[in-house]
C-alpha cells in the first residue's frame, strides 16, 4: 500500500457534498467527489488541449520556436487515442460493460467512461490508453476518412453551421473562429508526427486533470492514480504558450447568409465581449452577471420573449447565452425564425428599450434565484458534475462557488454590463435560409 | 443493488399515484401521464393540447405569470410533451422541483404540486372554450414545428423509413400529427377534447425524490383527487406480428452533403414476450454499442461512416438501422450491414460479443435507477408494454440469455423497408 496522500477535502454544507483534491507527481489534478447509493460511477480525464491550441511555443532553455499546426488536430488526436498496437479501446470497455467516449471542445479533450461494475478494471483502461499514444501513418489514413464523414455530417447540421458562420465573422484573427474538427483539407495534412508532437507537448500530467464521481473511494481512485503515474517516466515540462494573434475591438463583417435544407431561416447574432484575458472569479462573476442580464432582457418571464413568441417570431427553442474563456467572451442569441431581419430589429429595439428604461429590482432576484435553483437541480447529474467542475478548473474557478458568487452579484454590476456589452460595432448576424430553387 | 421501491395508491377519480422513493437527488420530480392512443386523426389534438394548456391557466392567465411563478419556486421546471411509446401516444406534464431539504424554509413541493394542478385542472376559459390566441398561436406553432421536422437529417431520415414502412398502421403517424388535421381544430373542439380525455383516459402520476410516500399521496390527493369519471378507455395493445411479403425500396432527393441509410426491420418480438430480452441481445451484438458488428464493420473495418447503429422501437417490435455515408457507397454499406444480420441468424456471434453485450445491457439497465426520468420511463413502459416487471427482472433475464436464444430471435427478425436520403444530382440542381 502506498502512504496515505495529502488530500484537501472541501465540504459544500448547502449542497451537502464533499470533494476531495490532491495533485500527484508529476503535477497531475485528481478530483473525486464520492456519491453514496449511485449505481454509475464516472470518470473523466482532461487535458487543455483544445481546438483553439494550434500556434503554440514551447519555452524553456533554448531558441522557443513557434509551432503551427493543421486545424482539427486536437479533434483527430482525441480520435486516434483510442486505437493502439492491441486494436481498439472500445472492446476494452465493452468487455468490462463500461461506456467510453470522448470529447473534444474549444479549450480542452476530455475522455471519459461511465460504468456500474469493474470500476478499477475500467479506470485502470483510462489512465493506460490516454497515457498511450500509438500512431501509424496507415492508422492517420483510416482516420482521415471517419472523420471526413463526421465533418460532412456537420456540413448538413443547420444548427451547427449558423454558429460556425457566426463565429467566422465575429473574430478575426482568433482561433475560435474555425471548425473544430477542422476542414477536410486540414485534417489531410495531419501526419503521425504532428500527432506526436501535440501529444508530448499537450498530454503532459501537468496540463491535465481527472475527476471522479459515484460511489468510490478517494483513497482507492488516488492509489490507482499513483500507481499508474510511477510506472512512467516524464520529462519535466517547461511551460507551453499558447499563440493568439490580437483580436481587434471589430468583427470581419456584420452579416452572414448560407442557403441549407431547412425548412425555415435560423438565425444565430453574436454580441464580442472585447477582453483579451480574464480567469478565476473575475471571469466568474462576468458571465454570471452577464447570464442574469441576458434572463433579464431574454428570460421567459419578460415581455420581450413573450411578444416575439405571440408574434411567431421565436418558438420555444430560443435561447440567450453567455460564453466565458479566458481568451475570448461573447453573447450568443439563436434560434428558428420566419423572418430574421425582423427579429434581429426586434432584438436591437428591445435591448435599447431596457437600457432606456433600466432593470427591475424584483426581476433582478427572482432570475438571480431562478439560476441557484438551477444551479443545484444540476447536482443529480454525475456527467454535468464532473465536466462542469473541470472546465471550471481550467478558468481557474471553483464550480462549488457558482452558488455564492451568484448572491454576491449586485443589481449595480448588472447594469454596468447592460451599459458596457451589446455595442452595435461588435455584434454581427448569421442566417441560414431555405435553399432558393432556379426556375 | 437497492432494488427499486415503489408505493402505488389509486386515488378518486381511478388515478394511480406511484412513489419512488429516493435519497439520491436534490430534486422532487412529479410527473402526470395521460394514455391515448395514437391515430392520423387524433395525433394533431394530442399534440396541441399541453401546448396550450402550458400557456396559461385560471391562475396564472399568461404564460409570463406561470414563469414568473416558477422563478419564485427557485426555477421549478415545467415540461409538457407527448411521447410516442409504439402506437400510444402519451400526454406527459412534469415540474421538477428543489427538494425541501435543500431549500431552507420552502414548501416548494406543495406549492409545484399546486402549479401542476392548476395547469391541469384549471384550464384558462374564454366563452366556454380555450382561449382562441392561445390556441391559434400554438397551431402555428406546432406547424413549424412539424414542418421543422426535415432540419435534422439522421432523425428525418428514420421517421421516413417508419412513415414508409407503417403506412397502413398508427405506427407511421408522425407524433405531431399532420398540417392538415392540425388547421381543423377550433378552440372549442380541443377543449371538448381536454374535457373527454381528462375523464376519461387512463392517468397515472409519479413522484420520485426523497419523499414520504405518505405526504406525497396527501399532497397529490389533495390537488388531484376530485375527479370523478370512469377510466374505461382501452388502450389496444400494438400489432407486432408481421412477415413482409417483400422488401420495399424508397429514396428521396434533397441538396444534403452526406446520404442518409435507415432500414426498418420488423422483429416480431413485442416488449411482454418471454424473449424480449433475447432481442435487446440481438440489437446489441448488431448495433447497440461500440463493440457491436455495425460500428466494428461499417466504421472501424470499411471506414465508410461516422455512425452506424441500431435501435429498438420496443413496444411496436421494429427495429431501426441508420448510417451516414456517401452517397457513391451505398452498395458497399447495404452489403455490409446486410452481411451482418445475416451471420447472427447463422450463429457467428463471439463469446465475446455476448458478454461484452451483456455487460453493456445489464450497465444500461442498472443506471436507470441513477436518474428519476430513467425510473419513470421504465415504469412508463412496463405499464404500457402489459409487463410490469421492473428493474431486477431485467437485471435477472440478461444473465440468463445464450448464443441459441440470439439466433433464434433474429430468425424472426425481417427486413422490410429500405429508406435513402441522398443528395440531388447536380444537373438538377
Amino acid at each position: 500500500m502506498s502512504k496515505l496522500m495529502d488530500w484537501v477535502i472541501r465540504e459544500n454544507e448547502l449542497l451537502q457534498e464533499k470533494i476531495f483534491y490532491t495533485t500527484l507527481h508529476p503535477g497531475l489534478a485528481l478530483y473525486v467527489l464520492p456519491k453514496k447509493g449511485y449505481n454509475k460511477k464516472y470518470a473523466i480525464f482532461s487535458t487543455r488541449f483544445g481546438s483553439i491550441d494550434n500556434r503554440f511555443r514551447i519555452t524553456g532553455k533554448g531558441i522557443a520556436e513557434e509551432i503551427s499546426v493543421p486545424d482539427g488536430v486536437a479533434h483527430f488526436l482525441e480520435h486516434k487515442l483510442f486505437d493502439d498496437e492491441e486494436g481498439n479501446v472500445f472492446d476494452r470497455f465493452a468487455a468490462y460493460g463500461a461506456s467510453t467516449n470522448a470529447f473534444t471542445s474549444f479549450t480542452h479533450t476530455t475522455y471519459l467512461f461511465s460504468c456500474t461494475d469493474f470500476f478499477p478494471e475500467n479506470f485502470d483502461l483510462l489512465l493506460e490508453f490516454v497515457q498511450h499514444p500509438y500512431f501509424t501513418e496507415e492508422s492517420v489514413a483510416k482516420e482521415q476518412g471517419i472523420i471526413q464523414q463526421e465533418i460532412r455530417m456537420y456540413e448538413d447540421n443547420p444548427q451547427w453551421r449558423v454558429y460556425f458562420n457566426l463565429l467566422g465573422i465575429l473574430y478575426r484573427n482568433h482561433p475560435v473562429r474555425n471548425d473544430i474538427a477542422g476542414s477536410v483539407e486540414s485534417i489531410g495534412r495531419i501526419t503521425k508526427d504532428i500527432l506526436y508532437k501535440c501529444y508530448e507537448t499537450f498530454y503532459h500530467p501537468l496540463n491535465m486533470a481527472i475527476f471522479v464521481t459515484g460511489d468510490v473511494s478517494p483513497e482507492q481512485v488516488g492509489n490507482q492514480v499513483a500507481g499508474s503515474l510511477a510506472r512512467r517516466t516524464f520529462t519535466p515540462l517547461k511551460s507551453i504558450e499558447r499563440i493568439y494573434h490580437p483580436e481587434n475591438a471589430s468583427v470581419v463583417q456584420q452579416k452572414i447568409v448560407q442557403e441549407l435544407s431547412v425548412s425555415q431561416p435560423l438565425v444565430n447574432i453574436g454580441f464580442k465581449d472585447p477582453y483579451h484575458y480574464l480567469e478565476g472569479r473575475e471571469l466568474l462573476c462576468r458571465e454570471l452577471a452577464a447570464e442574469i442580464l441576458l434572463e433579464m432582457i431574454f428570460g421567459r418571464s419578460e415581455p420581450l420573449y413573450n411578444s416575439l413568441y405571440e408574434d411567431g417570431l421565436i418558438d420555444e427553442n430560443f435561447s440567450a447565452g453567455y460564453v466565458a474563456e479566458l481568451t475570448y467572451g461573447y453573447t450568443l442569441l439563436g434560434g428558428e425564425t420566419r423572418d430574421p431581419e425582423e427579429l434581429h430589429a426586434r432584438i436591437m429595439a428591445g435591448i435599447a428599450e431596457i437600457r432606456k428604461k433600466g432593470l427591475n429590482r424584483d426581476a433582478f432576484y427572482r432570475h438571480r434565484r431562478k439560476m441557484q435553483g438551477e444551479f443545484l437541480r444540476s447536482f443529480n447529474s454525475l456527467e454535468f458534475i464532473a465536466n462542469n467542475y473541470l472546465s471550471n478548473r481550467f478558468r481557474e474557478i471553483d464550480f462549488f462557488d457558482i452558488f455564492s458568487v451568484l448572491g454576491e452579484i449586485s443589481l449595480s454590476t448588472v447594469e454596468g454590463l447592460l451599459e458596457d456589452h451589446f455595442k452595435e460595432e461588435l455584434h454581427a448576424i448569421s442566417v441560414i435560409n431555405p435553399i432558393q430553387r432556379k426556375q | 443493488m437497492v432494488p427499486l421501491r415503489v408505493e402505488k395508491k389509486t386515488l378518486p377519480g381511478q388515478i394511480d399515484l406511484y412513489v419512488i422513493p429516493t435519497n439520491k437527488f436534490k430534486t422532487v420530480l412529479i410527473t402526470v401521464l395521460i394514455r391515448q392512443f395514437l391515430s392520423r386523426e387524433l395525433a394533431s389534438k394530442t399534440a396541441l393540447l399541453p401546448a396550450v394548456m402550458e400557456r396559461g391557466s385560471r391562475d396564472y392567465p399568461t404564460y409570463r405569470d406561470l414563469m414568473i411563478r416558477l422563478e419564485e419556486l427557485y426555477g421549478a421546471g415545467l415540461s409538457s410533451d407527448v411521447l410516442k411509446k409504439g402506437e400510444k401516444h402519451v400526454l406527459s406534464f412534469s415540474l421538477e422541483v428543489i427538494n425541501d431539504l435543500y431549500a431552507p424554509g420552502g414548501e416548494l413541493l406543495r406549492q409545484g404540486i399546486s402549479v401542476l394542478h392548476s395547469v391541469l385542472n384549471q384550464p384558462l376559459l374564454e366563452n366556454g372554450a380555450f382561449k382562441h390566441e392561445y390556441v391559434e398561436q400554438e397551431k402555428e406553432q406546432l406547424a413549424k414545428e412539424i414542418k421543422g421536422f426535415v432540419n435534422d437529417k439522421l432523425n428525418y431520415a428514420l421517421e421516413r423509413c417508419i412513415q414508409e414502412m407503417c403506412d397502413k398502421e398508427p405506427f407511421g403517424v408522425f407524433k405531431y400529427g399532420s398540417v392538415e388535421e392540425l388547421a381543423k381544430i377550433t378552440p372549442r373542439d380541443l377543449y371538448a377534447y381536454y374535457e373527454q380525455i381528462l375523464t376519461e383516459n387512463p392517468m397515472d402520476i409519479y413522484i420520485v425524490g426523497e419523499v414520504e410516500p405518505d405526504v406525497a399521496f396527501g399532497l397529490v390527493g389533495e390537488a388531484f383527487g376530485h375527479r370523478d369519471g370512469q377510466r374505461r378507455r382501452e388502450i389496444p395493445p400494438d400489432t407486432v406480428q408481421n412477415i413482409p411479403a417483400e422488401v420495399r425500396y424508397h429514396e428521396e432527393r434533397m441538396p444534403v452533403s452526406q446520404g442518409k441509410l435507415s432500414l426498418g426491420y420488423r422483429t416480431n418480438t413485442a416488449y411482454r414476450d418471454d424473449d424480449y430480452a433475447a432481442l435487446l441481445f440481438y440489437n446489441g451484438v448488431l448495433g447497440g454499442f461500440p463493440h457491436s458488428k455495425l460500428f466494428q464493420n461499417v466504421r472501424e473495418k470499411a471506414s465508410l461512416a461516422y455512425f452506424a447503429f441500431s435501435r429498438l422501437e420496443k413496444h411496436k417490435g421494429i427495429q431501426l438501422i441508420s448510417s451516414g455515408i456517401e452517397v457513391e457507397n451505398y452498395e458497399r454499406a447495404l452489403e455490409i450491414i446486410m452481411e451482418q444480420v445475416k451471420n447472427i441468424k447463422k450463429g457467428e456471434i463471439s463469446g465475446e460479443e455476448m458478454e461484452n453485450t451483456r455487460r453493456g445491457l445489464i450497465n444500461q439497465f442498472k443506471v436507470v435507477a441513477d436518474s428519476p426520468y430513467s425510473m419513470l420511463n421504465l415504469s412508463l413502459d412496463g405499464l404500457l408494454g402489459g409487463k410490469d416487471e421492473g428493474l431486477d427482472y431485467f437485471l435477472r433475464k440478461l444473465a440468463e440469455i445464450e448464443v441459441d436464444d440470439v439466433v433464434a430471435v433474429a430468425n424472426k427478425v425481417y427486413l422490410d423497408t429500405i429508406y435513402f436520403l441522398r443528395a440531388e444530382e447536380e444537373a438538377n440542381v
